[in-house]
C-alpha cells in the first residue's frame, strides 16, 4: 500500500525511490511489526483477561506450570494482525506469493483460533477434534502445494494458469523446471527432481509439518517464537537471494521471480515475533495459544517451499524437529515396550525441565541451539 | 525521582535493569530479554542507516 503510495510520489520526489528497495522496506516492516504489538499488545492481554480467556494446564505436566494457570492466552491473533496490518502496509500488493503466504497464515491461524475458542471460551476440552484440525490443515496444505507448484514455476502470475492447464492437458505427466527441483544443501549441481506430484507432496508435508511442530514446541515461555524470529530472519534472507538475479545466478540458487517480497513478510513475522515475546518472555503475561503456533509454522513452511529451501528449513528448524520426534518416539516406544518411556516426559522440554534445568534455562538454551543451526543453515548460501 | 531524593543509595541501584525492573516488580529473566528485544531494534534501526541517508 505504502510502496503504490511511495512509487506515486516519486514522480515528483526522486527520495521516494528509496521505498522501492526491499531491504529498506523489510526493515521498516520489521519495526512496523514491533510497534503494532508494542502498542496493541497491553490492550489485547487487557481485554483477554477481561474476557477470562485463559490457559487451562495439562495436569500430568510439570508441577511448576501449575502457576501458569489463567494466564490470558490466544495472543497470537495479536501476531496474525500485526504480521497483516504490516505486510499489506509494506508489500507490493501485486505479488502472488506475499498473498499466498498471507492466506496460509490466516487459514491456519483461523484453525487455531476454533480450537483455542472452544478450549477456552467455550469450555470444550477436546476443542476441535484432533481429525478436524488435520483435515482442515491438510485441505490448505494441499490447495496451497498444488498452487506453488505452478506459481514457483511460473515466470510471472499471469502464466500459472497457463502451466497448470498444461499439465492438466498432458495427462497429469508434465515436470516441472529445474527451479522446482528439491536443493540439496552443500551439493552445487545434486538436485533432486521432485516433479508436479512430488513438489505437491513435500509442499503439503513441509506447511503441515511446521505447522504443528511450532505448535508441539510452544510448551514454555518464549520457546517457540524466538526460534521462529531467528528462522524468518534467515528465510527472509533466503528469499531475498532467490528473487535477485544477480545474487541467485552467483551463489548458484535458483532464481524465483517475486520471491524477494517474501523478505518483507518475514521482516514483519520476525517484527510480530518479538513484539510478542516482549509479553510472552518468562514469567509470560499472555501465551500465543494454537492460533499463532499453527500460523507461525504453516508461514515458514510456506516460505521455505517457495525459495527451495525445505532441507534447510529442517536444519534451522532443528529445535522444532526434535521436540516434533520426541513426542513421535515417545509414543511409539510407550506402546512398543507395553507402557515404558525413554524421556521422562515429552515434548523434549519437559523431559529437561524434570531432569533439573529451570524453564528458562531451557528456553534460552533452545534459543542458543536454534541460533547455531540459522547460522550453519545461512552458511549452505555460500558453502556448496 | 532519584533514588538519592527519596533518601536511598543512587549509587547501589544505578543501572536501569537493576532500578526499574530487577529490583521492583518484574521479574529478572523478563528484564532481560526486553533488554536484548530493545537492542535488537537499535541493531535494526542501525542497519537501516545503509540505505536511510
Amino acid at each position: 500500500m505504502l510502496l503504490e503510495l511511495a512509487q506515486y510520489f516519486a514522480k515528483d520526489v526522486r527520495a521516494f525511490h528509496v521505498f522501492g528497495y526491499i531491504t529498506l522496506r523489510a526493515v521498516l516492516a520489521c519495526l512496523t511489526a514491533l510497534a503494532i504489538s508494542f502498542i496493541a499488545g497491553p490492550l489485547v492481554i487487557r481485554k483477554l483477561t477481561a474476557y477470562k480467556i485463559g490457559q487451562s494446564v495439562r495436569d500430568d505436566g510439570p508441577k511448576s506450570h501449575l502457576t501458569k494457570a489463567g494466564t490470558p492466552t490466544m495472543g497470537g491473533a495479536l501476531i496474525l494482525v500485526s504480521v497483516g496490518i504490516t505486510s499489506l502496509l509494506w508489500g507490493d500488493l501485486s505479488n502472488r506469493f506475499l498473498w499466498a503466504v498471507l492466506l496460509v497464515t490466516l487459514g491456519f491461524g483461523a484453525i487455531g483460533w476454533v480450537d483455542d475458542y472452544r478450549k477456552v471460551v467455550e469450555h470444550n476440552p477436546k476443542g476441535l477434534s484432533a481429525r478436524k484440525k488435520f483435515l482442515w490443515q491438510s485441505v490448505i496444505g494441499l490447495v496451497a502445494a498444488v498452487y506453488l507448484a505452478f506459481a514457483v514455476s511460473s515466470p510471472s502470475g499471469a502464466k500459472i494458469l497457463d502451466l497448470f492447464t498444461a499439465w492438466v492437458g498432458s495427462g497429469l505427466s508434465m515436470t516441472l523446471p529445474a527451479k522446482a527441483d528439491l536443493i540439496l544443501p552443500f551439493f552445487k549441481h545434486i538436485a533432486y527432481p521432485l516433479g508436479v506430484w512430488g513438489f505437491i507432496v513435500l509442499s503439503y508435508f513441509v506447511i503441515v509439518g511446521t505447522s504443528n511442530a511450532v505448535n508441539l514446541t510452544d510448551g514454555l515461555d518464549g520457546l517457540a517464537i524466538m526460534p521462529a524470529v531467528m528462522i524468518a530472519g534467515a528465510l527472509g534472507i533466503f528469499a531475498y537471494v532467490a528473487g535477485n538475479t544477480v545474487y541467485s545466478k552467483y551463489l548458484l540458487l535458483p532464481y524465483i521471480p517475486g520471491a524477494g517480497e517474501l523478505t518483507v513478510f518475514c521482516g514483519a513475522l520476525a517484527g510480530a515475533g518479538l513484539g510478542f515475546l516482549w509479553f510472552n518472555a518468562y514469567p509470560a503475561e499472555v501465551f500465543m495459544g494454537d492460533v499463532g503456533a499453527l500460523a507461525i509454522g504453516a508461514a515458514l513452511g510456506t516460505v521455505a517451499v517457495i525459495v527451495r529451501q525445505e532441507i534447510v528449513l529442517l536444519i534451522m528448524g532443528g529445535v522444532f524437529v526434535a521436540e516434533t520426534l520426541s513426542v513421535m518416539v515417545q509414543v511409539l516406544y510407550f506402546k512398543w515396550s507395553g507402557g515404558k518411556r525413554i524421556f521422562r516426559m515429552a515434548p523434549l522440554h519437559h523431559h529437561y525441565e524434570l531432569s533439573g534445568w529451570k524453564e528458562s534455562q531451557v528456553v534460552v538454551r533452545f534459543w542458543i541451539i536454534t541460533m547455531m543451526l540459522v547460522l550453519f543453515g545461512l552458511s549452505t548460501l555460500k558453502l556448496r | 525521582m532519584s533514588a538519592t531524593r527519596q533518601g536511598g543509595n543512587a549509587g547501589a541501584m544505578g543501572e536501569t535493569h537493576v532500578r526499574d525492573f530487577g529490583a521492583n516488580v518484574t521479574a529478572t529473566p523478563i528484564a532481560t530479554v526486553r533488554f536484548w528485544i530493545i537492542t535488537m531494534m537499535l541493531v535494526l534501526f542501525g542497519l537501516s542507516t545503509l540505505k536511510l541517508r
